[in-house]
């Protein structure tokens, strides 16, 4: 463990529950008895029963969650294996009569990587526009749908800006053109209701460690019948549609958080609320900030602010000295930060993207939280503002010299 | 937040390399609040992994500082610089070859990244102090007035690199490792488990790496570009066609080994001409040279007119006796003994008794 260093912040309050959040109160008192669940499912001694158990426990909650059916849930790592199977099961079926995909220009890497890997295989991806308010454009959905779609991928809510994409609509237009559906929900449990079969999607895709259990779980919701083929072959694990090991240890903490994802309107009102809240005193307190998509649909718990001239890789390191976690665009593995490519997309400027900063909120966030947190900003983005004032008056005095 | 007893708030440069750990870890010690950087400055991502490795700035050596920086227990972050790196250093870098010059990449680095950029960032992060891993030192003189000295380990001494360091900024700077030699700053790395201690140090440029920077300069400009860069390598003085060459830009002055041509005397580029792509060859002894040109000049305090200095004309040279004369596009050096090798695009820089006075750029014109 870590000691805390003399500029760590005594409280540390996390605003960055998009990237990941902390695990439930409720998975981390009960911790030790996940402990006591070792055996291989698969097994067929009695030590695999608690195992087989939690699996079956699992899934048939969250299929209770989602109406839909157990056998529609495949557990796996994460979404973004989740988003690469399917970008890959539909192509390896269908790319004999159907090779064509539709997905919006804002999605996930894991996403966007592997429709590029796919149009190296000979598929064409059409990319659709999103506007700077964050709204989809349905006609050139329309226009691109044919014959030759195999898949619409379209994400849920986007994980940088919040907004909420009409995917029931998207779905209608994809399914009367033959086309298969999906959606990155990855960003939805544990912040709205969520109905695959209200949607109509085919696929649906998830990470735990993005509603407070852990990471390296998740799974992926595959309609009976739509077409699959497992990324990763093995021992015939999820029935033959993923191998591996089951991830017990996470899944297990799936179970446990899925007990407070059943009813979340109480949390889901209050996170809505400060997020309505941060915006407000925002525009109380602090000049010359923008919220990207205010006015879209939005999810409830995530503020994309353009804070002008202030450069976000400043603010998001001077935040963190003062123990505030927040993000600018999207977190990067490398922790070096360009300007978000989905801002770019959405038709932000790369001055407009290098000044944003991602708040997102969680279940454990408090309305103190929210109060300091925007009177710290004021503070630093003042002070910043201040250096980059004198900069650009020096620069401006050499300029006319020379 | 800050500590009551700190002595202030730093912003330390991280290379991941040796001699900016230990800075860190010495700041630490003295009681300094210490934030650490990195900036990362060239795109490694299609990098072969095992490539860059003894180099200051892959991505490799961003993680080892940031793993110093968990093991001294302090903030750390990534700058993004790639594109003002791009803009300020690399680009200047190919562009000097191609016109016939030796760059010196480092001095744009710390010109516009090192001390422009995180100077910048230091007042944003609201540290009192910039430091770096340079092998300089800081010392008050009479008037308390900042001023830059020569490390005490001649051989890595780097105020060759810091003579164009704006003045108003000095009294900011800290070098911790100036004071020290190179041996004992890997010793303290050891005593303090920094597992970086007997990494190899950087040689060279760091974002050409042991490929050679003309392997470098073939993987950055279009092959249309490098062909007019073709010419004639001639004999000095008779003007002798010697042989045809394939770009001025594989040619350095001093330069004796690759000429790609033998001959029965050792023969030495002496001078490059860009506007034919004429590159002189001739004997060891027109090498030499007594009087320079310097243009671009900048002062770290005021030199004076007539005076004799102490005159680095390239990173590993012995500082020689020179006499400046002022001119209208900077000074004029003359040295007591005469120069061997000058070459423009180096830096000529002067010293009075230790003391950085600052310098300018060498030129043919």
């Amino acid at each position: 463990m870590q000691k805390k260093s003399a500029l760590s912040a005594a409280t540390r309050i996390y605003l960055d529950n998009n990237a990941t959040t902390p695990y439930s109160p409720i998975l981390k008192s009960r911790w030790a008895e996940l402990l006591d669940i070792f055996g291989n499912p698969s097994s067929i001694h009695q030590d695999s029963r608690a195992s087989k158990a939690v699996l079956r426990e699992a899934r048939h909650k969250l299929a209770n969650l989602l109406e839909c059916s157990p056998l529609e849930i495949i557990f796996n790592s994460g979404a973004s294996e989740g988003n690469c199977s399917v970008l890959n099961a539909v192509f390896e079926v269908t790319n004999k009569y159907r090779n064509e995909f539709l997905i919006s220009a804002v999605e996930h890497p894991s996403v966007l990587k592997a429709a590029v890997y796919l149009q190296s295989r000979g598929a064409l991806v059409h990319y659709i526009p999103v506007n700077r308010d964050g709204v989809i454009d349905l006609n050139y959905i329309k226009e691109k749908l044919s014959v030759r779609t195999a898949l619409v991928s379209v994400m849920y809510a986007n994980n940088e800006t919040g907004t909420l994409f009409p995917i029931k609509e998207i779905s209608k237009l994809a399914h009367k053109a033959g086309a298969l559906m999906h959606a990155d929900c990855v960003q939805t449990l544990g912040k709205l209701n969520l109905n695959i079969k209200d949607l109509d999607l085919d696929y649906a895709t998830f990470s735990a460690h993005k509603f407070y259990a852990l990471k390296g779980t998740g799974f992926c919701y595959v309609k009976k019948s739509a077409p699959w083929l497992a990324l990763i072959h093995g021992g015939g694990q999820e029935r033959n549609r993923r191998g591996g090991t089951e991830n017990i240890i996470g899944i297990a903490a799936i179970n446990i958080v899925l007990d407070q994802l059943i009813n979340t309107e109480v949390r889901t009102t209050e996170m809505l609320r400060l997020r309505n809240l941060l915006e407000e005193l925002i525009d109380q307190d602090i000049s010359n900030v923008k919220f990207i998509a205010r006015n879209a649909a939005r999810i409830n718990n995530t503020s994309c602010l353009i804070i002008n001239d202030v450069d976000g890789e400043t603010l998001l390191m001077s935040l963190d000295l003062k123990g505030y976690s927040v993000s600018t665009g999207a977190a990067c593995s490398s922790g070096n930060p360009e300007p978000s490519p989905v801002l770019l997309a959405m038709g932000l400027s790369r001055t407009e993207a290098q000044s944003s900063l991602r708040v997102s909120l969680g279940w454990e966030t408090t309305e103190d939280q929210i109060v300091k947190f925007v009177s710290v900003l004021k503070n630093i983005i003042i002070k910043l503002r201040e250096i980059n004032r004198d900069v650009n008056i020096l620069e401006k005095k050499i300029d006319h010299e020379q | 937040m800050s500590n009551k007893e700190s002595k202030g708030r730093v912003l330390v440069a991280m290379s991941g390399g040796v001699d900016s750990s230990v800075a860190a870890a010495l700041l630490v010690d003295q009681g300094y609040d210490v934030i650490g950087a990195t900036m990362q400055v060239w795109d490694y991502s299609e990098c072969d992994i095992t490539e860059g490795h003894g180099t200051c700035c892959s991505s490799i050596d961003v993680d080892d500082a940031r793993s110093v920086a968990d093991k001294i227990n302090i903030p750390f972050y990534v700058l993004n610089c790639e594109a003002k790196f791009k803009a300020s250093v690399i680009d200047p870098f190919i562009n000097a070859y191609l016109a016939g010059e030796t760059p010196l990449p480092c001095v744009n680095c710390n010109t516009y990244l090192k001390f422009d950029h995180l100077i910048k960032k230091m007042k944003e992060l609201d540290c009192d102090f910039l430091a770096t891993g340079h092998y300089a030192q800081v010392v008050f003189d009479e008037y308390n007035q900042a001023q830059i000295q020569t490390s005490i380990d001649d051989w890595k001494d780097q105020t060759y690199f810091l003579f164009t360091i704006d003045p108003n900024i000095v009294s900011k700077l800290l070098f911790p490792i100036g004071h020290l030699k190179k041996p004992a700053v890997r010793q303290i790395a050891e005593d303090k488990g920094l597992f970086v201690a007997r990494k190899k140090d950087s040689t060279g440029i760091c974002f050409v790496g042991n490929k050679g920077y003309d392997q470098f300069i073939k993987e950055q400009v279009s092959p249309e570009i490098l062909k007019l860069k073709k010419g004639k390598i001639k004999r000095y003085p008779s003007g002798e066609i010697m042989s045809e060459h394939e770009g001025i830009h594989l040619y350095t002055i001093g330069q004796s080994k690759g000429l790609g041509m033998t001959y029965h005397e050792k023969l030495f580029v002496l001078k490059i001409e860009a506007e034919d792509n004429t590159v002189w060859v001739g004997e060891e002894k027109a090498l030499y040279a007594s009087e320079v040109n310097v243009i671009e000049t900048q002062w770290l305090t005021e030199v004076n007119d007539g005076s004799e200095y102490d005159v680095k004309i390239r990173y590993q040279h012995k500082a020689a006796r020179a006499t400046v004369t002022k001119t209208k596009l900077g000074i004029k050096l003359n040295f007591v003994e005469p120069q061997r090798a000058v070459a423009p695009g180096q830096a000529a820089v002067l010293y009075k008794n230790q003391k950085l006075i600052g310098g300018g750029w060498i030129t043919l014109k």
